[in-house]
């Protein structure tokens, strides 16, 4: 009986992870670029792919790492690691955790913009990376 | 009372490395721009600690565990003699020995669980729960970090003594014949190297 609820819990917080999808940050994204932009046109996948490949002023661009064709694997420009595709098309693990994408965002865009990103920049990126 | 060695050069050159690991692992988390470094220190403290369990077994007296591995009941009777007359210990006291033993046990099981994130043991069903608990290891261990600190500034000042200035020199007011009599100045010296060394090899 103890190992029925345990599973039927471990089943329940399966379906609470797979919640999130590419669509859901989307949205998400969105809302929050309206309030950040009252003029907000929405995302632009030429935007995110010029913002993707840029330097911004550091040593680094998004592109350093996951390179500038993000269907491919990268290489960490630190650690020489792999790092998986970004692009959902060729990597279905991608923005499945909204949690692990939010870190990732903060995480990089601070490595390479020495700043969080905007909710425009990471719905941009976002929309290039799902046109590939 | 005589000027006698308490901590002999291995323990205490274990001990500033440790430390500033610590210190350099913590800091350089959230960043990749210093993640190599921040492997190569968790690296660093899992080696120390290999080398600190079998000084514990080989080394001086009170680097030994067996002088250090008090029972929950000593720890008791030592924060109640706090409040009428301090009970002094030469070496760890047992409230002491308490935090030691959990900050070597979480600068073991810390790198122990980067690894796995790092090397993606399990894939990415397993990816979170590596994150999310490399993370709280980190976060207990400064806890315990802050809680030793205050525990090494509030024995100084109770029992009157400077335990700073004794696990930098080594030396502490005692009977002479309870000092230990040799240092190891060549153990310590090839510590100090072997992690030099292991820096230069993996930052370069
Ligand atoms: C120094 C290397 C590096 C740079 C530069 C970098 N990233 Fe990353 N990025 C990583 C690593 C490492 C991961 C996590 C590994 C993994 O999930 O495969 C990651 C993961 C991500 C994720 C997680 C996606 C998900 O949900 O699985 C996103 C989004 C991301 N990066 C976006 C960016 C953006 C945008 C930039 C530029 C502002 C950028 N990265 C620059 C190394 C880098
Ligand atoms: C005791 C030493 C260590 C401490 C205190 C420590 C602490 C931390 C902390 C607090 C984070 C941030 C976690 C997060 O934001 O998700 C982190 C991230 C990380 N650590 Fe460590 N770490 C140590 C050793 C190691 C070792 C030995 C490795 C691997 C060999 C490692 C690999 C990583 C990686 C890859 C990350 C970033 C990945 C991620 O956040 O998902 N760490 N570490
Ligand atoms: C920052 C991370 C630190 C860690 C992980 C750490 C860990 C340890 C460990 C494992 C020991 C036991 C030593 C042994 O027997 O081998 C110890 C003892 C000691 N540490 Fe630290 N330490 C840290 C920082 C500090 C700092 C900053 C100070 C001083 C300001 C300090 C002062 C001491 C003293 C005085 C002792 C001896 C305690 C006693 O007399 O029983 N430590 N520490």
């Amino acid at each position: 009986m103890k190992h029925h609820v345990y599973l039927i819990l471990l089943m329940a917080s399966g379906v609470l992870y797979a919640a999130d999808t590419p669509q859901s940050m989307m949205e998400r994204y969105a809302t929050e670029a309206k309030a950040e932009q009252s003029d907000f046109q929405g995302f632009s996948a030429e935007r995110g792919e010029v913002f993707f490949k840029s330097t911004h002023g550091g040593d680094w661009s998004c592109a350093s790492c996951h390179t500038s064709v993000p269907t491919q694997s990268g290489e960490h420009a630190g650690t020489g690691k792999t790092i998986k595709p970004l692009a959902p098309s060729v990597n279905s693990e991608r923005f499945t955790r909204l949690k692990k994408t939010e870190k990732w965002f903060k995480r990089n865009c601070n490595d390479v913009l020495d700043r969080p990103c905007t909710a425009v920049e990471k719905g941009d990126v976002m929309t290039y990376l799902l046109s590939l | 009372m005589n000027r006698i060695l308490i901590w002999d050069i291995p323990t205490r050159v274990f001990h500033w490395l440790l430390a500033v690991s610590f210190v350099g692992a913590y800091l350089t988390a959230e960043t990749e721009k210093f993640r190599n470094l921040h492997l190569a220190l968790g690296y660093t403290m899992l080696g120390l600690i290999v080398f600190r369990i079998f000084w514990g077994f080989a080394g001086t007296r009170y680097a030994r565990f067996s002088s250090f591995r008090f029972g929950i009941g000593d720890v008791k009777t030592y924060l109640q003699s706090l409040l009428s007359s301090p009970k002094h210990y030469l070496g760890h006291n047992p409230a002491g020995a308490l935090a030691i033993f959990a900050l070597m046990s979480l600068a073991v099981l810390t790198p122990l669980v980067g690894i796995a994130l790092y090397f993606e043991v399990g894939g990415y069903s397993l990816e979170e729960l590596w994150e999310e608990s490399h993370e709280m290891l980190g976060n207990a261990m400064l806890l315990v970090v802050l809680g030793h600190l205050a525990g090494v500034v509030v024995s100084s000042v109770i029992h009157k003594e400077n335990l700073v200035g004794s696990m930098i020199n080594g030396h502490k007011q005692g009977p002479a014949e309870l000092g230990i009599s040799r240092a190891y100045p060549l153990i310590g010296m090839i510590l100090v190297l072997a992690v030099l060394g292991f820096w230069w090899v993996y930052l370069r």
